[in-house]
């Protein structure tokens, strides 16, 4: 394995972290399996796709514009769907509902911008840095840039800001929480959007990196449940963790096996690791798994 | 040795299904080409859906992954097929049949044991994950064929409609599998399913073994699978691993019981029923949200009636019940 | 381990994170009696009973059942062995009706699979259940939970029965059914180790009672002597020091 595949690893590892860590907080705070995660995070690759190409917006001046209103899409879908199927049903039944949501996305997605691949592509796409053979594009370092510092202000939020302490105060201890006054409807949607508006986030540093399309929803989502499994639940470290293992391993496996297993070895590695070690690497930072 | 626990209730559903089972033989002999296509589609969704029950309706395991089992059947008969030239092809398709049922039930035994000590959420990931391991293996390795494809030998006799003949054969593959799995619902096993499905630490204080009894279900589950998957890929005729490992089988066959009712076993054939009706004849000319439809549907079917079309009625006879005793008293 | 005792506590012990739920409790249960294990929250009475069933094994001491000893059963072991549990808080299947919930204990207790329905009809008519037979248990009410419960787990044909608590929350109509409950099942021929509060009900159906405090076994003897007993007093009153 040479630097560069290392280097390509974690850059695609940042990307997964990033696509993974609002999954993974709705999973450790609410326990919702959210199957139209990897839908959200497409969402976010066409928003960024549409602003550049029609309004010229540069996609790293439009990420806050749109983790806004994926953050909006979050507390909506919690406040209203999500809610509405964990009081009714099962925790099963809410996991098939978010399947239903995702195959609408993608069924829309496709109605809107055809099945065919899209990729953000400002000005800068084509320059690079080069570290003695180590050769980087630039729009790579935006998005490991993006991941990493994104990662950080997450695990900043929950650790020291008052919404941070409370949703995991929640998390925790749901009905302590409620005798103390916290309203928990509005956490837990707080929690769905924070979720949201990093999926929409890791969306905009995908599409700046690799093209993508509809259908791939799936995939990310996939990918989400992977690096929870791997990094623990709940934690942006157990994301970053999880990711950046993920990633190193699958740019390996495409170079070392060959380019069509990255995917079959991360299933394969995920069926072991819920085996060996159900909770994660880090284990849940919220609740005991299993 | 008694064969069935409750045995009255075991005859009465067997009757039903045999009776069922012969009113749906005579169908296609009224119906166009085009009706018996669209009566495959639903015997095979109903056949397949029941088998699922096997396991995820009456323990409570919902795997996400059944079309694992689905294209490991059908690739196997497949692939063996290629292997046994010159044979003719009522043995050779018996043959095939028999080995892929085995292969699976050998596959299902060999993951069961990891994974069916995860509980809920985790052992339905875990079969997603090992369905698409399965499809991205039999896709990629040359030797398996699955990106290039397979042809499958013609079974059909001579003077049978191709549509006709199918249309019977998963029919009878589908009794089968109904009738297997009121078999196991009013045996022990099922007994001790359901208790597993109500609450796993109470039944294995009760007894229940409850580890044997899951890894016993996931593999009558398999093979039930798998023996569909050989018969649909016959009626194929020619298979690719995206024809077969289809990610729609995995989320259909809950989606069925979801809309008929969870844990019985008319429950996924009624909403088999439903579900290829509206999909198929109702929405057929809407192609390109089609997708959207079924994401729709399965999300008004999980906020409007979570224990579905049986949960409505269930609720109705206990508030008549109690209406009763109320006048009673 | 004398000839009549059907369960047999050899000096066992288990801590929490260093906490001593269970300190060197020994004692023998005779068969065919009710034996209570009364003692304040906290005092290792549930932990006992994990204990006996398989739920945890013991740090050190024997656990003898029948004559056979039993320390690091599994659960299911256990109940293959005829110890069943009835538990404080009713784990009834909810979904399925009375007759099914009962079943399930017969079919996988030590009955015959002949005998599954007789011995069905025969634990539920025990337990005064007879008219619900056909009642989901999602409908019952909680004393009647507690009697399925008890019900259950006498259908599986247990000659010791763990009862925890199956007069907790009952109002006194049910408490008694309950009492008439535990000694229909005595003289039957089981032999039954009761956890209970509730002290006159322990004082009327009990043949001999255990007194834990603090993982320790203090006082055990018959009902009339243990209520006389100064240590019981200053265990349940505290003492004037």
């Amino acid at each position: 394995m040479t630097l560069q595949t290392l280097v390509d690893g974690l850059v695609l590892g940042g990307l997964f972290s990033l696509s993974a860590v609002g999954f993974s907080l709705l999973f450790g705070v609410l326990g919702v399996v959210n199957l139209a995660h990897g839908a959200f995070v497409l969402i976010g690759g066409y928003a960024a796709w549409t602003l550049l190409d029609r309004f010229g917006i540069d996609p790293l001046l439009a990420l806050p514009l749109i983790m806004l209103g994926m953050f909006c899409l979050g507390y909506a879908f919690q406040r209203t769907v999500i809610q509405w199927a964990t009081k009714r049903a099962s925790l099963l039944a809410s996991m098939l509902l978010t399947f239903g949501f995702a195959l609408m996305i993608r069924n829309a997605l496709v109605l809107i911008y055809s099945p065919d691949f899209k990729s953000v592509t400002p000005a800068y796409a084509f320059d690079s840095l080069s570290f003695g053979e180590v050769t980087v594009g630039l729009t790579r370092v935006a998005a490991l840039v993006v991941s990493v510092v994104l990662l950080a202000l997450l695990a900043a939020m929950l650790r020291y800001t008052s919404l941070g302490r409370t949703i995991r105060a929640t998390a925790q201890q749901e009905q302590a929480a409620a005798l103390c006054g916290v309203n928990i409807r509005h956490v837990f949607a707080l929690t769905a959007g924070v979720s949201a508006a990093f999926a929409g986030a890791a969306g905009v540093a995908i599409g700046l990196v690799m093209p993508f399309s509809p259908p791939d929803e799936t995939l990310w989502t996939i990918n989400a449940f992977v690096v929870v499994t791997l990094g623990g639940i709940g934690s942006p470290a157990g994301a970053l963790v999880g990711g950046l293992i993920l990633g190193v391993i699958n740019t390996a496996t495409a170079q070392l096996v060959g380019a069509a297993f990255p995917n079959a070895m991360m299933f394969l590695l995920l069926v072991l690791m819920l085996v060996v070690r159900p909770a994660g690497l880090l284990g849940n930072s919220f609740k005991g798994s299993r | 040795m008694k064969l069935f626990v409750s045995g009255r209730q075991a005859w009465v559903s067997i009757g039903v299904t045999l009776a069922g089972t012969l009113l749906f033989a005579l169908l296609p002999l009224l119906l166009s080409p085009y009706g018996v296509r669209v009566g495959q589609l639903f015997v095979l969704a109903a056949g397949l859906a029941v088998a699922w029950t096997v396991l995820g309706g009456f323990s409570g395991y919902w795997s996400f992954g059944n079309a694992a089992f689905v294209g490991t059947g059908a690739f196997t008969a497949a692939l063996l097929q290629l292997a046994l030239p010159g044979w003719p092809a009522g043995s050779a398709f018996m043959v095939a049949l028999v080995a892929a049922m085995l292969l699976n039930g050998l596959l299902a035994l060999a993951i069961a044991w990891p994974i069916l000590r995860l509980r809920g959420i985790y052992f339905a990931i875990a079969m997603l994950g090992v369905s698409q391991v399965c499809f991205e293996l039999v896709s990629n390795i040359d030797s398996l064929r699955g990106a290039l494809g397979v042809n499958l030998m013609d079974i059909v006799p001579r003077g049978v409609r191709p549509e006709r003949f199918y249309y019977w054969a998963l029919l009878l593959a589908t009794l089968v599998i109904v009738l297997v799995a009121i078999a196991v619902r009013h045996s022990k096993l099922g007994y001790g399913l359901l208790a597993i499905r109500e609450d796993e630490d109470t039944a294995r204080m009760l007894g229940v073994p409850t580890t044997r009894y899951k890894m016993i279900a996931f593999v009558i589950s398999a093979m039930l699978t798998a023996m569909m998957g050989v018969i649909y890929a016959h009626n194929l005729g020619y298979i690719t691993a995206n024809s077969v490992y289809r990610g729609d089988f995995n989320l259909n066959v809950i989606v069925y019981s979801l809309l008929g009712g969870m844990g019985t076993i008319i429950g996924p054939i009624i909403g088999a029923g439903i579900m290829t009706y509206v999909t198929q004849v109702l929405l057929g000319d809407l192609l390109d949200t089609h997708m959207f439809i079924t994401g729709l549907l399965i999300a008004v079917l999980v906020l409007a009636a979570p224990n579905g079309l049986y949960g409505i009625y269930d609720n109705y006879r206990l508030r008549m019940r109690r209406r009763k005793q109320e006048t009673q008293r | 381990m004398t000839a009549q005792s059907i369960l047999s506590v050899q000096g066992v012990s288990r801590s929490f994170r260093g906490l001593k739920a269970v300190n060197e409790v020994s004692f023998e249960v005779p068969r065919g009696s009710i034996c209570s294990l009364i003692g304040p929250n906290g005092a290792g009475k549930s932990t006992f009973f994990n204990l006996v069933t398989g739920y945890f094994a013991p740090d050190t001491g024997t656990i003898t059942f029948e004559g056979r000893d039993i320390t690091g059963f599994s659960p299911v072991q256990v109940a293959h062995l005829g110890v069943a549990r009835a538990f404080q808080i009713a784990k009834p299947f909810p979904g399925m009706s009375v007759t099914e919930n009962v079943r399930i204990g017969a079919l996988f207790g030590r009955t015959g699979p002949r005998d599954v329905a007789a011995v069905t009809a025969q634990a539920m008519e025990l337990a005064g259940l007879a008219e619900l037979h056909d009642r989901e248990a999602r409908e019952l009410t909680v004393g009647q939970l507690r009697r399925l419960e008890v019900a259950r787990a006498l259908a599986a044909r247990p000659s010791l029965l763990l009862a925890d608590e199956p007069c907790a929350g009952l109002n006194p109509t049910e408490t008694a059914e309950m009492v008439t409950i535990l000694r229909r099942i005595r003289d039957a021929g089981a032999t039954i180790v009761l956890v209970e509060h509730d002290m006159p009900a322990v004082m009327e159906v009990s043949d001999t009672v255990l007194v834990l405090e603090a993982g320790c076994l203090i006082a055990q003897g018959k009902p009339e002597e243990i209520a006389r007993d100064p240590r019981v007093i200053a265990a349940y009153l505290g003492t004037d020091e």
